[in-house]
């Protein structure tokens, strides 16, 4: 498995669209931060980039390498390798120049311009959305015969859960306003690893008195160590089950 | 001993079977011509070998071993696809390199002699994305070639190479066959399949119809060249002719 990923990364460190990415995330944050005197505005204004921004690129970047990358797949397939292998090689090798394009691009400026916990955050929440949509990238595309249409899969996942769910959560606090509906709210929004993402930065930047009731019940779950290590463990599962289940469609899969 | 033995091989897809009922045996150092019209199973035999394609129905048995989850016999198996992709930005050498510790190939237990005869020592510091067609093509050759393997798959070899190249890619064919390895090639091409074949194996609508010497399909048609022959002794055919069967 390693020597399949060692060389798809050497591959991929060369690969216009890993090194644009880093790029484009660069100059956006440089360029936040250089016309944004206040910092935390800036940051704010960046974690809804990187909320929109990271899982769509990796989603539509995996989906596209994958296809691009078939027949080679085929032909390492019929390597003494096994199946699992292959998948696993090319997941970790996508998710890693993705990662490192982000660190670098993301990453490099907010240590100079606001380095602390809520960088910190911001950089562990992309890096593992990162990791989430490279893993359903990946499923989506093993899954898929079709390019275009393993692209527009991903894209309507990626709207689903950037905005269609988020309508839904809204729904349903607005029409069950008169209930204690946030113990509620919690784990539906667990189910979203975008939302989770956002809910961890927010409440780093300590936006949660904003949110009134829902803020303090936030506060009070994921704002305790439990409560992040159910949500490191929740984006975790997010990354390893699509990972997982790709890797059993393409074993699976007649090539 | 055979060193492919395909029994009652059958694959669905749907409720479409691309092949179905093919027995057939393949000896060492024979070279064995998979012809047949679009769409007749050849693709779907070969893919099955290599354990590309889940068979729904018989197996086949590569050097004793079920063709199957284990990938192990596959390292016997040098294959050259019709169409040769590789990772973009990887030179050849690095392309060549990743391939020897896949295999965990040591140096001097390879098959260089494909490198120097196509001319693909001169393109080991290029990138993969900078080759033309036939350049790829040619790399591939070299990759199916390299680690002596028994068995051999082509698929359509000298399409895209220029016809020295392809001259030189047959000589390789005929060198690989006396040193005893199972050659399977899939062409369109009949002088290709006249000159090489030992064997030619005709497949249509899924089924394998026959397998014959290309001379005596000639002598059974009275004709000298395989193409005229061909057409002649599958009309000659009963119609639900299927061997093995």
């Amino acid at each position: 498995m390693w020597k399949v990923c060692k060389y798809t990364l050497i591959d991929l460190a060369r690969n216009r669209f890993a090194l644009g990415y880093a790029l484009l995330l660069l100059v956006i944050t440089v360029g936040l931060f250089m016309l944004e005197p206040d910092n935390t505005k800036a940051l704010i204004t960046l974690t809804q980039v990187v909320l929109a921004l990271t899982p769509l690129l990796a989603l539509v970047f995996t989906i596209i390498w994958y296809f691009n990358q078939y027949e080679f797949t085929v032909l390492l397939a019929v390597q003494p390798l096994p199946r699992a292998a292959i998948t696993r090689a090319q997941y970790i090798a996508v998710s890693t120049a993705l990662v490192l394009s982000f660190l670098l691009g993301v990453g490099l400026p907010l240590m100079a311009w606001a380095p602390g916990p809520v960088a910190f955050t911001l950089l562990l929440t992309g890096s593992a959305l990162t990791l989430v949509f490279c893993a359903l990238g990946l499923w989506i595309a093993v899954r898929q015969r079709d390019r275009a249409r393993a692209v527009g899969i991903g894209l309507a996942t990626w709207v689903t859960m950037m905005l269609l769910y988020d309508t839904l959560l809204l729904w349903i606090m607005f029409t069950f306003s008169d209930r204690p509906i946030e113990p509620l709210i919690i784990p539906l929004a667990a189910l979203n690893p975008i939302d989770l993402s956002r809910i961890l930065i927010m409440l780093r930047i300590d936006l949660a008195a904003l949110l009134g009731y829902t803020g303090a019940v936030y506060q009070q779950f994921f704002g305790s160590g439990g409560g992040m290590l159910a949500s490191a463990a929740a984006l975790l599962l997010w990354a390893l089950v699509p990972a997982a289940l790709a890797t059993r469609a393409f074993a699976r899969k007649d090539l | 001993m055979d060193r492919i033995v395909i029994e009652g091989l059958g694959k669905r897809y749907g409720r479409q079977w691309a092949l179905r009922g093919v027995n057939a045996r393949f000896a060492p150092g024979e070279v064995v011509m998979v012809i047949g019209p679009n769409g007749s199973g050849k693709t779907t035999l070969i893919k099955c070998l290599l354990g590309l394609v889940h068979a729904t129905e018989g197996g086949i048995v590569v050097s004793g071993k079920p063709v199957g989850k284990d990938p192990s016999y596959r390292a016997g198996i040098g294959y050259m696809p019709q169409l040769a992709e590789f990772p973009r930005e990887l030179t050849v050498e690095q392309l060549l390199r990743m391939m020897n510790d896949i295999r965990d190939a040591r140096s001097g237990s390879s098959d260089d002699r494909l490198i120097n005869l196509l001319g693909v020592d001169a393109l080991l510091d290029k990138r993969i994305s900078a080759l033309s067609g036939g350049m790829r093509q040619k790399v591939s050759a070299v990759l199916a070639f390299r680690y002596r393997p028994e068995i051999l798959v082509l698929d359509e070899p000298t399409a895209g190479l220029d016809p020295v190249s392809a001259g030189k890619l047959l000589d390789a064919v005929m060198r690989a066959r006396r040193e005893g390895a199972t050659v399977i090639i899939t062409s369109h091409i009949m002088e290709e399949v006249q000159r090489l074949g030992d064997r030619v194996v005709y497949m249509e609508d899924g089924r394998l119809r026959f397998t014959l010497p290309p001379e005596l399909i000639a002598e059974a048609t009275g004709e000298k060249s395989l193409s005229a022959a061909l057409p002649k002794y599958i009309a000659q055919l009963p119609p639900q002719h299927v061997e093995g069967l």
